[in-house]
């Protein structure tokens, strides 16, 4: 074999494209070619030293902009079909506003869980075959990705995000304790009431855990609001945890407990015992 | 994944189904990053290209044909967005591959890398850019990009034996230029 056959073979040699017939005579070519040797080595010292470039990774921002714009098309789309077959109704973008959130970062944050639960609808809607490890792993990404936004949520200035934080919890499935204690810490912290009876909706909804259980109890003596205090027994009285009797009782024996929170618990103590 | 899986993948987001773009963005969009930012040595202009290239995907949905591979016909769309980012910065200042490594964000030296490793880099950047830009791209599809001779062959709309001998070049000049560097800082 010359010299020119032997370098249109280089490349594969290279790359391990070839088979282990022409590596041999290849290497039996540079064993004594010493020009097609040097052809060689120089082309090695060039595919070894390309791989000190390192592989980076780029900024958070990338994959923001990215779910924005899907969102944005995927809007205009609905739009488009709405504008078509459903003409004189209720868009559904005037049905969402009311508890979208009203600043860009959560916005974000809620759009890529919508989408992921969108991706994973669409995925189990349509399966077919050699796509269940895909779905599982999709899976186990769409629970992540939902706490994640959640806790992202529950940790904003803005009630109305911390609403869709909740909101967001509520949809989770199997909550990780992380989520527990933010959803735990929004129902005994936040200074606004109406995140806090949104806190209990979302725990009623992991009512069969018994973590929950212990922790809704614990925060019926750390409640202030007869708002929060109502919506507590009514959860408790209605999940029959017994293990609230001693804490109605203690509410009850407060002389400064306000008189309809007084007669829900005589009610909640009632049904408990 | 399976190239067949993204390929389903993309017929459905081509029928409707948009918010499955987000699977193939999930899966490509890290190599396609790097694959740019070897090109313009720049992490904003990068990302702006990567972001540019799905847009596209999703305009030119309706063309995608579920025989051609979803990856040859993503580097097809990430090639034309290339090119009109060269074309705009053409327009722009010129500045040279080194110089905009030197700039991009995220290359300062690692804490604990060897200055081995830091030279040996700096040096291969300066040697990539005296590769012409054709080179230089069929050069990193072939060594980063996974993809084989034949798709590159089909996504620069030549002959596999072509792109052979393009990479053979662009080694050979690329192995040079930097035995030459290496020569110049050693000596």
């Amino acid at each position: 074999m010359n010299c020119r056959n032997i370098q249109e073979r280089l490349v594969d040699y290279l790359t391990g494209d070839d088979d282990p017939v022409a590596r041999n005579e290849i290497q039996e070519h540079v064993g004594s070619c010493a020009a097609c040797r040097e052809e060689l080595e120089t082309m090695t010292l060039a595919w070894t030293k390309l791989g000190v470039l390192p592989e980076q990774k780029p900024g958070p921002a990338l994959r923001t902009r990215f779910y924005t714009m899907l969102e944005t098309y995927k809007g205009r789309m609905d739009e488009e079909a709405a504008g078509t077959e459903r003409r004189g109704r209720v868009r559904l973008a005037d049905r969402f506003a009311a508890w979208w959130p009203k600043t860009p970062a959560p916005q974000m944050a809620l759009s890529a869980l919508l989408l992921a639960a969108g991706v994973m609808a669409g995925i189990l809607l349509k399966p077919g075959p050699g796509r269940s490890v895909a779905i599982a792993r999709l899976e186990a990404e769409v629970r992540d990705m939902r706490q994640q936004v959640s806790l992202s949520l529950l940790d904003r200035a803005s009630p109305s995000d911390r609403l869709s934080g909740l909101s967001a919890a509520s949809q989770v499935r199997d909550p990780n304790p992380r989520t527990l204690e933010a959803l735990f810490k929004a129902l005994d912290e936040d200074s606004n009431t109406n995140v806090r009876l949104a806190a209990v909706d979302a725990l009623y909804l992991f009512r069969d855990d018994a973590r929950v259980r212990e922790g809704l109890v614990g925060s019926l003596t750390r409640q202030t609001s007869p708002l929060v205090q109502v919506a507590l027994i009514n959860l408790l009285a209605d999940i029959k945890e017994t293990r609230a009797a001693e804490a109605l009782k203690s509410l009850i024996a407060d002389r400064e407990l306000r008189p309809e929170v007084r007669q829900k618990a005589e009610w909640g103590l009632r049904k408990l015992i | 994944m399976a190239p067949h899986d993204d390929s389903l993948i993309m017929t459905d987001v081509r029928e409707g189904e948009v918010e499955k773009l987000a699977i193939l963005f999930e899966r490509h969009h890290l190599p396609l990053y790097n694959f740019f930012l070897r090109l313009t040595g720049n992490g904003a202009a990068s990302e702006d290209l990567v972001q540019d290239v799905f847009v596209r995907i999703l305009k030119y949905r309706s063309t995608y044909q579920a025989q051609s591979p979803f990856a040859v016909w993503m580097y097809q769309i990430a090639r034309n967005a290339h090119i009109d980012f060269l074309r705009k910065r053409r327009d722009k200042d010129t500045v040279p591959l080194d110089d905009q490594w030197a700039e991009a964000a995220g290359h300062e030296p690692q804490p604990g890398e060897a200055l081995e490793t830091q030279r040996d880099r700096a040096l291969i950047r300066k040697a990539l850019d005296s590769l012409p830009e054709n080179k230089r791209e069929i050069l990193f599809l072939s060594r980063f990009q996974n993809l084989k001779y034949r798709d590159i062959a089909k996504l620069q709309g030549c002959s596999e034996g072509a792109v052979k001998t393009i990479v053979h070049r662009a080694l050979k000049d690329l192995g040079r230029a930097y035995a030459a560097l290496q020569e110049g800082v050693t000596s």
